[in-house]
This record gives C-alpha cells, structure tokens and sequence, in this order.
C-alpha cells in the first residue's frame, strides 16, 4: 500500500521539476522551485537518506528561499523605476524567445532521453551486496562515531568533504571579486518595527541551539557540519535582515578567521597527521572522534559565516544601484 | 494501522498538489509565499505521520529544520521587498 504514497511524490516532483523549468513568470518558477525542495526531502525520506533530506529542507526551503526572493526583487519588473528599460529588454526577450525555441526544446527532449538511458542502466545495474555498505560497517568502528553517513564524510572520504567547504569559499571568493568588499561594509540602520525585532530576538537561540544539536547529533544519527551550518548561517540572515550585517559589526580580520577557519584547519590537521606519519586525514582511531567533532564544528562555524557573507553580498550589491536612482 | 498512516500521508500529498493551484494564480508574491508556508506546514505534517509509520524518530529532525527555516522565508519577503518605496509585496 506504501507504494501509493512513492507514486504520487514521485509523479508530484517530476511534475514540480518540469513546472520549475517552464512555468511563464518568473515568480512562478520561484516558489514552484520551493515546492520542489519539499517534495524532493519527502522523497529522500522514502529514501531512507535522511541526512540528505535535512540537507534539502535546510537548503532548499532556507537559504535558497532568500536568496531567490532577493533575486526576484532585482527582475521584477514592477519594483523597477526604469519602466522603458525593462519594456526594451522584454522586448529583445520575446524577440529571442520566437527565434530560438526550437533548440532548448531538441536539448531538452535529448537530455530527458539520455537521463532515461542512464537511469535505467542504473537501476539494472544495482550491485549486489549493497555497494560499499558492508565495508563501511566494517570499519566503522576505527572511525570515531556511529553514524556510517558521517563516518564516510569526515573520515574515510574526508578530502571531499574538505574541498566541499573549499568550493563553498571559493563561491563567496567569486562574488567578492565581482561585488567588491566595500559595499558589503556599508552599516545599515536597525529596524525600528517592534515585531520584526522580537520574531528576530526569539529565533535566533532557537536556530543556534538546533544547528548545534544537528551538529553533536551527527556523531550517532542523521545530522552534521553542513546542516548546522545552514541553520547557523540563518542566524546571520536574519540579523542582516533586521538591519545589523554581522560582518560589518565584527572586525575585518575576525570576519576573515571565521571564513576561512573550517577550511584552513581541516588542512592543517591533514598536514600534521601527515607529518606524524600517516597519510592526508588519517585520524589515529582513539582521537578520532574528538578530531571529527572538532573538525565538524569548524567547519560549521565557517560555512555559517560564508553563506551568511554571499547573502549579505548578493542584497548589498542590489542596494546601490537603487540608491543612485532614487537620488537622480 | 498502517493503512490509517497511508491514507493521512496521501491526503496531505494531495492537498499539497491542491494548493500549487494558489502559487499558479496567486496574483501576488505574498500570496504565492503563503502558499509555499502552507506547504511546509503540511509537509511537516507528512514527516511526522511518516515517523510514526516508519518507526524512525530522525524525521522529527528534519520537521524541525522546515520548521525553524520557515521563518527566514517570511521575514526576507518582509524586509526584501519592503526597502522599494511605498510598494506592498
């Protein structure tokens, strides 16, 4: 009978997907695209991941939620003073638009079919035994914690994971390099509304006690660095939001500590373990678990930092193009 | 029992399907966000059924990581699309 209950989420994600893909405005798309994200966390629970489907819940419905909201402002039309702008530009749209759809459409049908393709080798293809499962069991208990997910992720395929937080600076890199650094010092004024301040001022122990909790909880369950950081990361949101940027209120060299500790100490770790002779991130099995969790809350703390740096980035960028227009 | 679990699980899913009609409509960003608050609501809802037919108490975690995130949405749109003068969302 549960098969019921996989047929209609998997019919309501494709169909979510496919909507996000090609619904006609653009606020559409965007909140379609959060519907997605909660279909997809289901269907990771169906699963039996439920650390991925944290991961979704956290990304999709937070962080990815503001992010597009603030880029929804910046292409709506309405919020735009340019009127003969944005008509000039939806102009050369449609133009385009008639031109050109034959191919997304031939890129579209090909890509489906090859995914089709993939897919159904795939699901012939399941190895027997499960994959790497019953190694992973094996060592687990040379790994320091409990939890297999997390035993893979910071022990035995550690380099990943460290390059993971490496990819997500490298982001916060590249938009620096385009928005520049000044714009996103600029001191903003606190919010007067009495109730924004209090939602603000209630949620912000609450999330910092969850990601913490996500974060101890990784050790023996579904849990970890990337979720508590994203949970630790909408504290810095929402203070932004509520008109106090962290990293305009912190000294610029701390701000940088914070980017860049997860990252940097993972690395250094890797180093001396490899100069105590062993290779690149073999713990020694009876620190093992400490280093993890040290490790772990590291990288939280920085992947916090970096997430709550590009959001700041990304709405302070917007802000100044609106201020010379309304000054001119 | 556990057909009871399925067929709560199957109704929230399709009240989820029921209410993508709004986020299709919605005249208004505001409306559509209302909509999507309502869809972590009830996939909340759907989690915490699915714990107790799964026998699997993790999903509360991942109810609770809806839960506490769902406010960032709410306040972005708030404050986001409020610095533009004078124009409700």
């Amino acid at each position: 009978m549960s098969v019921l209950i996989d047929i209609i989420l998997a019919i309501l994600a494709i169909y979510l997907a496919f909507q996000s893909l090609l619904a006609k405005r653009l606020t559409q798309t965007v909140f379609i695209f959060f519907a997605f994200g909660l279909a997809l966390a289901l269907a990771w629970v169906r699963l039996g991941a439920i650390d991925v489907a944290i991961t979704e819940a956290a990304i999709a419905a937070g962080f990815m939620g503001v992010l597009f909201l603030d880029a929804l402002r910046d292409f709506s039309p309405r919020t735009s003073n340019n009127q003969e702008k944005t008509e000039a530009a939806k102009d050369i749209f449609s133009k385009k638009n008639t031109k050109s759809l034959l191919l997304p459409r031939v890129a579209l049908v090909l890509g489906l079919v090859l995914f089709l393709l993939i897919s159904l080798e795939a699901i012939w293809n399941i190895p027997d035994g499960g994959g790497l499962t019953v190694s992973v069991e094996t060592m687990l208990p040379e790994s320091g914690v409990e939890h297999p997910v997390t035993a893979v992720l910071l022990n035995f395929r550690a380099y990943d994971t460290w390059l993971e937080i490496g990819v997500i600076l490298l982001g916060l890199l590249a938009i620096f390099a385009t928005g520049g650094i000044k714009l996103y010092l600029k001191p903003d004024v606190p919010a007067q509304d009495i109730l924004l301040r209090q939602v603000i001022l209630f949620f912000t122990p609450i999330l910092f006690l969850f990601g913490a909790f996500l974060l101890y909880i990784g050790k023996s369950g579904p849990g970890g660095a990337f979720q508590a950081g994203v949970l630790w990361a909408a504290i810095g949101i929402l203070l932004h939001l509520g008109g106090k940027p962290v990293f305009s209120m912190i000294p610029r060299w701390l701000g940088q500590l914070l980017l860049t500790l997860g990252l940097g100490f993972f690395l250094l770790l890797g180093f001396i373990l490899m100069a105590g002779g062993a290779t690149l991130f073999e713990y020694p099995p009876a620190y093992a678990g400490v280093l993890i969790l040290i490790v772990e809350t590291l990288a939280a703390i920085s992947i916090a930092a970096a997430l709550t740096a590009i959001f700041a980035n990304l709405n302070q960028m917007q802000e100044k193009p609106n201020d010379i227009e309304s000054t001119t | 029992m556990d057909i009871i679990f399925i067929i709560v699980v199957v109704f929230l899913l399709l009240n989820i399907a029921l209410g993508l009609f709004r986020v299709w409509r919605g005249p208004t960003v505001a409306d559509r966000l209302l909509t999507t608050q309502l869809f972590g609501t009830t996939g909340m809802a759907i989690l915490l059924v699915l714990a107790g037919y799964l026998k699997d108490l993790n999903l509360l975690n991942v109810a609770i990581t809806f839960n506490v995130l769902a406010i960032l949405l709410v306040i972005g749109l708030v404050q986001v699309w409020k610095k533009k003068k004078g124009e409700s969302p």
